[in-house]
């Protein structure tokens, strides 16, 4: 069997291609199966830049604000997911839990990890970095659990007494789960398995 | 160097990327990877029929559950229902427009357009026409795939459930039912589909196209 890295999987019909040119053309569909290494990782690093600045807001923020007969109470993620712990709803609060403060964090942390390793050397092989990066790529859209609960509970709790809607943090949330997504999405798998593409352009074609 | 064909053997894992070479199977057996055991191909010689039945099951159950309502709660004699267009207009009514508009696309048109190139996809591949067309839908699909957000959104459908359990009583409408049908149609579909052996039926059907 040839080398691994001498061949790439094109993402959008998954047939194999050649590694072999900076502008590869898939054979198959004909698609930029990726542009420059370098291009790749600077997207990935800005959309994730972008995505972490929003995690801000997104926590400081209220998600939801609820006005009860002209009382308003906000609500952050935190606070709510708190909110529930003490209510005693345990199941409840350990999806919020999960869905919108683990998972962005374990993105983030995944995506800056696969980023630094593609620059330098790391001890975990590559078989293990294609899993992970597999990983943020499935549990990505997870995290808007929490925007569609806040929008869902403002459009049934609105009454002319009662009324619940959502917060300057919704919006900061779900374009931080939008980024990130693009983050993702731009991330280049031959980052993991290129180690020269960051020096110099050249990447081997020989078998 | 070894040539095209030879590459066609060929397989990467989409989940470790290791590669492996092929081998045929015969009818109904998959292929797994031999790294992390998921699966890499299969072959089902009655896939586009299959997969073209289920298709339009879902985009019937998909249309009944966008257009009736979905939960109706009642709190003390106040009654409020959740639809699809009571959701807009009240996201508009709180002038959440960024929310509003990606709800609007993860949630309504990216699943509606998946759905839907999937049916003029197998409907055309079925009847061997529109070789040019049918590559759009394919490469469209491949981009489309990851912002559906249906199944996020049942899910957050319950955990919103629980949370007024207490205050209010739950009243489960049409398109609750529809949800569950379309989600389940959906895990099966994509279980059963193989946009890898779709590409390869559409190479053996209409050959290599150059654009």
């Amino acid at each position: 069997m040839n080398n691994h890295e001498d061949f790439i999987r094109c993402h959008i019909c998954e047939t194999v291609n050649y590694n072999d040119d900076k502008n590869v053309l898939c054979r198959r569909c004909h698609g930029h199966i990726y542009n420059s290494l370098r291009i790749s990782f600077h997207k990935t690093l800005a959309f994730l830049i972008t995505a972490i600045i929003l995690y801000i807001p997104a926590n400081i923020y209220p998600i939801l604000i609820s006005k009860q007969f002209g009382i308003h109470s906000e609500s952050t993620i935190l606070g709510g997911i708190m909110h529930l712990w003490e209510a005693g709803s345990y199941p409840i609060a350990l999806i919020i839990l999960v869905a919108s403060v683990f998972v962005p964090l374990l993105k983030f942390i995944l995506i800056i990890y696969l980023l630094i390793t593609s620059k330098y050397k790391s001890y975990s092989s590559k078989l293990d970095k294609h899993k992970l990066f597999y990983i943020t790529e499935a549990i990505g859209p997870w995290s808007m659990v929490d925007v569609f609960v806040v929008i869902i509970l403002s459009v049934l709790i609105h009454f002319s007494g009662i009324q619940i809607y959502p917060g300057a943090g919704a919006t900061a949330f779900a374009l931080m789960v939008f980024f990130t997504m693009l983050s993702a999405l731009s991330f280049d798998t031959r980052l993991i398995t290129n180690k020269k593409h960051l020096k110099g352009h050249s990447i081997n074609a020989n078998s | 160097m070894i040539n095209e064909y030879e590459l066609d053997n060929l397989i990467i894992c989409k989940k470790c990327h290791t590669l492996h070479e092929k081998i045929p199977l015969h009818n109904k057996k998959k292929a797994l990877c031999s790294k992390c055991n998921i699966v890499m191909y299969q072959r089902d010689d009655k896939m586009l029929d299959k997969n073209l039945a289920l298709v339009i099951a879902a985009a019937i159950s998909l249309v009944i559950a966008f257009k009736f309502t979905i939960i109706t709660i009642n709190i003390q004699g106040l009654e409020q229902s959740l639809t699809l267009a009571s959701l807009f207009s009240v996201i508009a009514e709180h002038k959440q427009y960024v929310v509003g508009m990606m709800f609007l696309f993860l949630i309504v048109i990216f699943p509606i357009a998946i759905i839907l190139s999937m049916l003029l996809l197998l409907f055309f591949m079925k009847i061997k026409k529109g070789a040019y067309f049918t590559k759009r839908l394919l490469i469209l699909l491949a981009h489309l795939r990851p912002w559906s957000m249906v199944d996020i959104f049942f899910i957050s459908l319950l955990v919103a459930m629980v949370k007024l359990f207490d205050y209010a009583n739950i009243e489960l409408g049409v398109s609750f039912m529809a949800f569950i049908f379309t989600l389940i149609l959906d895990i099966i579909i994509t279980k059963n589909i193989s946009f890898y052996e779709l590409w390869e039926i559409h190479t053996n059907t209409y050959g290599t196209i150059n654009e």
